[in-house]
């Protein structure tokens, strides 16, 4: 499938510089066309034989998410996300505050490039998931107006962040709730942790996107990332569909899961929490 | 109530133009207009914010005079901000600024050219003109 780069505007922030910048460089890089975020928003006729045979590279400068909402919407085809601004923060280098770009800015665009077009190159296999799982059979229901959320009875254990781990011989398999799909609703992006990544309870496993917000998931167990849902890259539609089921996102090793599961919630439990978040949206 | 005339900024709002030099000679002309030529009489906005309707930037169209420049003829800048209810006090297009400059050789997306700052520090200036004058609490020539 053919590649095209849709780039935030970046207009008035260092990092929209470097966001722009960066889409210049892949385009070259990889022979892609760049899709101009205004024009399509305005005339999205003009970019739909683009969008409807390329996978996108998104880049966006600042947590606004200009460019990501503009794919969004459009539900384009999303294959791979920059956020200049995460890598800003990692650099532990703070841009210039200038709007045009310095040698700062023009060094961090050409790493942001080279590792983007090194992996479009070479992409990490996706690790097959290591547990067999079978999806839940037996839920109970919370209603809130017309909205009616799923909860696992049994061998699902929750925590208040809204995300859940099913353990099958020492393998945590973890995904979202219920709940937080339909408050997210479409999902269109799943950011996930790198594998072989240890993670402690209530620590950072990824993220999920849509255009409501971007979901930073809370680990419920503490471990070893061993494996990501390979299908939800590829569509993170899953996760509406099937929160606990097809729609997993991680499988993690877990470390000692009689520990973690101190400070997490059972179905019945975690129904109450979703009660009370309902109520008070 | 606005806050258009005397003394307040102006706001200079170039298209998107990614991946294009006229887009980038826009860009370019902007930040020397708002760093340069016009400190403090003009200001800049994301278009990418207008078009996504962001309320702060919805209500910074509508509460300052505008001056839009696009590259080229789609003029992007000039519909958003009418669009988004702002009032266009000058619309300035960069390709039509090329008809003094037959055969210049601008640059690219990513730089520019000694043409192409030639082009753009002129056209810069003729938007400073327009920004002093509409600070100024005057109007200008569409």
């Amino acid at each position: 499938m053919k590649r095209a780069i849709l780039s935030c505007n970046g207009l008035d922030k260092p990092e929209g510089s470097v966001a722009r910048e960066v889409a210049i460089r892949t385009a070259e890089a990889i022979e892609s066309e760049i899709i101009c975020p205004v024009l399509l928003n305005r005339a999205p006729a003009r970019y739909k034989k683009i969008l409807s045979g390329s996978s996108l590279i998104v880049v966006d400068g600042c947590s606004t998410r200009c460019a990501t909402k503009l794919a969004t919407g459009l539900g384009a085809k999303v294959e791979r996300k920059v956020m200049v601004s995460d890598s800003v923060k990692a650099s532990g280098k703070p841009l210039e505050s200038t709007l045009r770009l310095q040698p700062d800015g023009l060094t961090l665009a050409q790493s942001i490039v080279d590792e983007l077009v090194h992996n479009l190159n070479a992409p990490a296999a996706a690790p097959e998931p290591v547990a067999e799982f079978e999806a839940p059979t037996e839920y109970l229901f919370v209603t809130h107006d017309k909205f009616e959320f799923r909860i696992p009875v049994v061998d699902y254990a929750f925590n208040e962040n809204d995300v859940w781990a099913r353990v099958l011989d020492g393998v945590a398999r973890v995904g979202i709730s219920d709940y937080m799909q339909q408050k997210l609703t479409d999902i269109s992006y799943f950011d996930p942790p790198k594998v072989e990544t240890a993670v402690d309870q209530f620590g950072e496993l990824g993220s999920v996107e849509s255009a409501k917000a971007v979901f930073e998931i809370v680990s419920p167990v503490s471990g070893t990332v061993v494996g990501v849902n390979p299908a939800v890259i590829e569509n993170p539609g899953l996760i509406n569909e099937d929160p606990y089921g097809s729609g997993w996102l991680v499988e993690i090793k877990v470390t000692d899961f009689a520990q973690d599961q101190a400070l997490l919630l059972d179905g019945a439990a975690y129904a109450d929490v979703v009660k009370r978040k309902a109520a008070e949206e | 109530m606005t806050n258009e005339g005397i003394g307040n900024p102006v706001l200079v709002i170039p298209c998107s133009g990614i991946g294009k030099v006229h887009g980038l000679i826009s860009r370019e002309a902007t930040y020397l207009v708002t760093d340069e030529l016009a400190p403090g009489k003009a200001d800049t906005l994301c278009l990418a914010l207008l078009v996504k309707g962001d309320p702060d930037a919805v209500a910074e169209v509508r509460n300052h005079a505008c001056i839009t420049l696009d590259g080229c003829a789609k003029a992007c800048a000039e519909k958003n901000v009418q669009m988004a209810g702002g009032r266009v006090a000058k619309a300035i297009q960069v390709a039509t600024c090329f008809k003094n400059h037959r055969g210049a050789q601008p640059g690219n997306a990513s730089a520019l050219t000694d043409d192409g700052w030639t082009i753009t520090r002129e056209i810069a200036a003729s938007a400073a003109c327009d920004v002093a004058r509409l600070f100024a609490g005057e109007e200008v020539i569409r």
